[in-house]
């Protein structure tokens, strides 16, 4: 069965190569741009992994981890954490939150999508 | 010093200066036979009569009675004791003997020191300020962004050849955007740097304000020299009380020469830097109209600069006063006021610096010093003795004022003020600590404080 991503991002160009190489490593997508609609869509239908950036209009990532954490639904999503900060304190309070991985930006498109392999259970085709 | 060597060094700078015993005697208010006595180490001398005799000798009191003599010594020893200078085997027992055959060597190594100290406590200040502006981390942030939309879409160019035409033509697109942000970002970090270099520090428009006051000395001649000319204007009897009057006539008659200043200031360079330059000069010209200096900085000498005697003098709020002190013209003999004022979260809200003191203009400000403690008895002037671990001491006068009243049960605000000056000008003033004032070590910010015990400490040093 196709997986699913929910990919948590406000930059449209980010979103779309993104997109576009989620899709042809053969993901079904589906973005959002702000924090609240990505908390919003991640525990009415939790997705096979998330790909969550920490900077986030209206509800920062670590807010959404937090939140996803806490609620029984998708207390068990995999995530993927995406930031612009490389800082150690940034990386720490991400995994201490639940995060399954960290990327830093800018990262490589193959680290990215093997990360997602990985918390998806293997690759698509 | 003892009373044997007080009277010789009279008598040996009176001479060197070249005025007779009965001339002094005469300037002093004293006898001829009294001031032989004194001379001759027969008699005592203290208190006013010891500071009207270095007066008349244009001597400061502390160079007089040997004060500033114990300073230096003072200093010396702490040099020698510097760990980074102990392997060169300073003498220090001989530090009185340098100060004695050699007192502009002892000085120009004081000096030294001194200048050592300050440079490495603005090279670290400079380095917080880097590490923890605002505006770095959003514009790291946004480069980092920029720079992960255009690598990954170079990258699906590099990696998927087969892709359609549109789509290849929109990420080329995405690219080509992207790297226009990338620049303007670069330019915008350059920009940042390039100022930096140039004044020594990041400027928000409440630094621009501070540096065009210090550029100046806090002193604006040309708003005194109108402020004065425009004294008529403050007396012809309108009934409009007088604060009001000034902030009026200031504004309708002094608005251009404002403006003139900061157009011309090579310190304010931004949009809210004028307009925050504008407002504070234009309230500094308004103080000159209340108290003019001509007559303020006479008065205030004549009262020892006391605070309140010069707010109850001149029907002033003690702001006012605070500021017509910092403004006082640099001479020899005037001491040298710095002027903060915080409100109830400690947040600064005006600051005329004062040369070797640093402002706690960041976080984890040190609140050891009094102007912290103040809202904790309001409207009293608390004085502190303060020691910074560079050795350099200050007189501290903090008073927390309520801003105003505002009804049973609202909110009461409280500002502090504080003025400053080193306790070498203190002795020029009411406030001159006697030897027996406690004296209480203060810090700068932590982050550039080196009393690593303090219990007080809410942030590491960055450096040493």
């Amino acid at each position: 069965m196709t997986k699913r991503v929910l990919l948590a991002e406000d930059e449209p160009n980010i979103v779309e190569s993104l997109t576009f190489l989620l899709e042809r490593a053969g993901f079904v997508v589906e973005s959002e741009m702000s924090g609240r609609a990505a908390l919003e869509a991640a525990i009415a239908e939790p997705p096979d992994v998330m790909i969550l950036d920490v900077m986030l209009p209206e509800l920062d990532g670590l807010e959404i981890l937090r939140r996803m954490r806490a609620d029984p639904r998708s207390a068990d999503t995999p995530v993927l954490m995406l930031t612009a900060k490389g800082q150690r304190e940034d990386r720490e309070t991400a995994l201490g939150s639940g995060a399954d991985m960290f990327i830093t930006k800018p990262f490589s498109n193959a680290e990215v999508i093997a990360a997602v392999e990985r918390l998806a259970g293997g690759r698509q085709r | 010093m003892s009373r044997t060597i007080l009277g010789a060094r009279i008598r040996e700078r009176r001479r060197s200066i070249g005025i007779t015993q009965a001339e002094l005697a005469r300037r002093i208010g004293i006898s001829a036979s009294y001031l032989n006595l004194i001379e001759r180490n027969k008699r005592g001398i203290a208190g006013p009569l010891l500071r009207r005799t270095a007066e008349a000798l244009d001597l400061r009191l502390d160079e007089l009675d040997g004060a500033a003599e114990r300073r230096l010594l003072q200093t010396l020893d702490e040099i020698a004791l510097q760990p980074d200078l102990r392997a060169l085997g300073v003498e220090s027992a001989h530090a009185g003997e340098l100060i004695g055959r050699f007192p502009g060597w002892a000085r120009a190594l004081v000096a030294l020191a001194r200048s050592e100290r300050e440079a490495t406590a603005t090279a670290r200040a400079l380095a917080d300020r880097l590490a923890h502006d605002p505006f770095l981390g959003e514009t790291v942030h946004r480069m980092l962004t920029r720079i992960a939309a255009v690598r990954s879409a170079a990258e699906i160019l590099v990696d998927f050849p087969d892709i359609a035409v549109e789509r290849r033509e929109r990420f080329h697109r995405i690219i080509s955007e992207e790297s226009r942000e990338l620049s303007d970002v670069g330019e915008a970090l350059a920009a940042f740097f390039a100022k930096v270099g140039e004044s020594d520090r990041t400027l928000t428009p409440l630094d621009e304000v501070e540096a065009l006051f210090e550029a100046n000395d806090n002193h604006f001649a040309a708003i005194e020299e109108a402020a004065e000319a425009l004294q008529p204007a403050m007396r012809d009897g309108d009934p409009t009380p007088r604060p009001e009057r000034a902030d009026r006539v200031a504004r309708e008659q002094m608005a251009s020469l404002v403006e003139s200043i900061v157009a011309q200031s090579a310190q304010v360079e931004t949009a809210a830097g004028e307009a925050r330059a504008s407002i504070a000069l234009l309230g500094y010209a308004a103080d000159a109209l209340l108290a003019p200096m001509a007559s303020f900085a006479p008065r205030a000498r004549a009262l020892g600069y006391d605070v309140e005697a010069l707010a109850a003098a001149y029907s002033l709020g003690m702001s006012t006063v605070c500021e017509r002190l910092a403004a006082l013209p640099r001479t020899d003999r005037t001491p040298r006021f710095g002027y903060l004022c915080v409100n109830a979260a400690g947040s600064i809200v005006r600051i005329r610096s004062l040369p070797g003191l640093l402002a706690p203009r960041h976080a984890s400000a040190c609140p050891l010093w009094v102007l912290y403690r103040a809202q904790q008895s309001p409207e009293a002037v608390i004085r502190q003795r303060a020691l910074f671990p560079s050795g350099a001491r200050f007189v501290f006068l903090a008073r927390a004022r309520n801003t105003g009243l505002t009804g049973f049960g609202k909110p009461r605000h409280y500002l502090t003020d504080m003025l400053a000056l080193s306790e070498d000008d203190s002795t020029l003033t009411v406030y001159a600590p006697d030897a027996g004032v406690q004296v209480e070590e203060v810090g700068p910010a932590c982050r550039i404080c080196p009393r690593r015990g303090c219990q007080h400490r809410v942030a590491d040093p960055i450096a040493g």
